[in-house]
Parts: structure tokens; C-alpha cells; sequence
């Protein structure tokens, strides 16, 4: 078993956190489709495809979602603790 | 179950065969990069202005050339009918070109305008447009009228000088009162209140000459 894994991680491990992690990618998806979908799509649809400014919008959105999950990420991976 | 599913899809084939108008729902696919990219053609703002501005001269060409047409002065006495073609067809040309360069530079201003607004604000919004409406109206109008630098001589102080051109300006473009109209008859309370302000500082600048008078 030991010539198996030369990373010195167990299979089962390794599956658990690939697994973790798909777990944790799809929630961020689904996460930052939906909030701005909410906040840039106006309810009373009135066309089929997306003008320009909901575009725009949904750019934004998605960036500053990126920026913001990644900003928090590197604060609680960085400390173990949130810097309070 | 492996029964009754034959009972149903031979129920279900003959209920089809009975209407066949029964309109079929094609199933969900996503867009493709092709189909993508060809939407993302028409969210740049200069093909979208310059297509505007096709368009409108397309437009004044056509509309110069009917009004040419129509406004001719027929003199029988002095041409003969071949002068009096080839005079109306110059005059047709004429103003079918003044009016097609007028308007693409309208329909160009406006589609730059809304489009520049519209991606700043990230909205789609009747906004957009009333603040393209008053920015074309403005920019048609800047150039003054020329015929109010020679009226317009005041002496102010017992000194007679001339009023510099940026005071004759009128807003000859009804393009200016459309977005205040349009700033007014709106319900809603907050481009009532962008607009209202936007078309009454845009129009209303034109109007220093009010303060002049003809002495």
C-alpha cells in the first residue's frame, strides 16, 4: 500500500477532499448564479436575452463576488481565526 | 409497473395520432460560443452607434429625397423639361444628402450616448434614453444660429459689445424638450427626478439670450 501513494496521502483521504472540494466549488456556483441573478435581472421579464446593462451588471457581479470570496478565503485560511 | 407502462404509451400513440396539432416543446440548449460571441457583436458601443448611424442616414437619404422631390418650383417658361429634370434631380440630391448627414450624426450621438449611459449605470432603464435624448439634443443645437450673432448688439454699461455666440444658442433640435417632456410625464419617482433636472439644466441653458435684449 505504502508503494501505491507516493504523496504519502491516503486514497481514501484524497478522494474525501476531492470530494469536499467539488462540494464546495458547485455551492459557489450556485451561490454567485443565483445572487446575481436576483440582483441584476429585473423580475417582469420583457425579453429573451440579456441587454446590455443587465451584461454589465452580471460582469460586476461576478467579479466582485470572485474578489470578495477569495479576500475571505486567504483571511480564514491564512489565521485559522478571522483577525476580529 | 411493466404492465401498465405499455397500456400507457399505446394510450398516449393514440392520443397523439388523434391531435396532431399538439405543438411540440423542443427541449432546453444553451447558447453556443458562436451564438455568444454573435450577441457580444451588439453590446460593443461603437459597432452599435455606428450601425445607429448607418441606419439614420439611411433614413435621411430617403426622406431628403421625397421632400426634394416634392418641393420644386416648375418653371415652364424658362426650361425645357429636360433642365427642369435635371434641376430637380440636383436639388433632390442636395437635400437628400444635408438630411442623411444630419441625421446619422443624430442617430449616432443618441446610440453612442444610450449605449455609454446604459453600461455606466448597469441598468436598462428609461434613463438611458432620456439622457441620450437631451445629450443629442444638445450637441445638434451647439452650433448655434447664426442669424441671432447679427440681431443680438446690446450695450451694457454705455458700451456697445458684441454678444458672444454661446448665448444665441436655442435649441433648435426638439430632441432637448422630448427628454423634459419626457422627465415630466414619467411615473417613476426617481428618473422623474434625474431627468427633470437634466432636461431643465440642458434646455434651459440655451436659453441666456432671454436675459439680452435688443437695445
Amino acid at each position: 500500500m505504502a508503494a501505491n501513494n507516493p504523496m504519502g496521502v491516503d486514497k481514501e483521504q484524497a478522494f474525501g477532499m476531492a470530494e469536499t472540494e467539488m462540494e464546495y466549488r458547485v455551492e459557489l456556483f450556485n451561490r454567485l448564479a443565483q445572487t446575481c441573478f436576483n440582483k441584476c435581472v429585473d423580475k417582469r421579464y420583457k425579453e429573451s436575452e440579456l441587454n446590455m446593462g443587465e451584461n454589465s451588471c452580471i460582469d460586476r457581479c461576478v467579479s466582485k463576488y470572485w474578489q470578495v470570496n477569495s479576500m475571505i478565503g486567504q483571511l480564514l485560511s491564512a489565521g485559522g481565526r478571522p483577525p476580529m | 409497473m411493466a404492465s401498465s407502462n405499455p397500456e400507457t404509451e399505446s394510450n398516449n400513440g393514440s392520443s397523439i395520432a388523434k391531435e396532431p396539432e399538439k405543438p411540440q416543446i423542443e427541449a432546453f440548449r444553451m447558447p453556443t460560443m458562436e451564438e455568444m460571441r454573435a450577441q457580444e457583436v451588439w453590446n460593443n458601443c461603437a459597432v452599435r452607434s455606428v450601425a445607429s448611424g448607418v441606419m439614420g442616414g439611411g433614413l435621411g437619404l430617403m426622406m431628403g429625397m421625397f421632400l426634394g422631390a416634392l418641393d420644386n418650383p416648375i418653371m415652364q417658361e424658362e426650361m425645357t423639361g429636360r433642365q427642369q429634370f435635371m434641376y430637380t434631380m440636383r436639388q433632390m440630391g442636395q437635400r437628400s444628402w444635408s438630411s442623411a448627414k444630419a441625421f446619422a450624426v443624430m442617430g449616432l450621438i443618441f446610440s453612442a450616448a444610450e449605449c455609454v449611459v446604459e453600461k455606466a449605470r448597469a441598468k436598462h432603464d428609461t434613463t438611458n434614453t432620456v439622457v441620450a435624448g437631451c445629450v443629442t439634443g444638445g450637441t445638434m443645437s451647439a452650433k448655434g444660429d447664426e442669424n441671432c450673432k447679427k440681431e443680438y448688439n446690446v450695450s451694457f454699461m454705455g458700451q456697445d459689445e458684441r454678444i458672444p455666440s454661446y448665448v444665441c444658442r436655442r435649441p433648435k433640435s426638439s430632441l432637448c424638450w422630448l427628454c423634459w417632456l419626457r422627465s415630466i410625464l414619467s411615473t417613476d419617482r426617481e428618473v422623474l427626478g434625474q431627468t427633470y433636472l437634466i432636461g431643465i439644466e440642458s434646455c434651459s441653458s440655451f436659453e441666456e439670450d432671454q436675459f439680452f435684449r435688443k437695445t
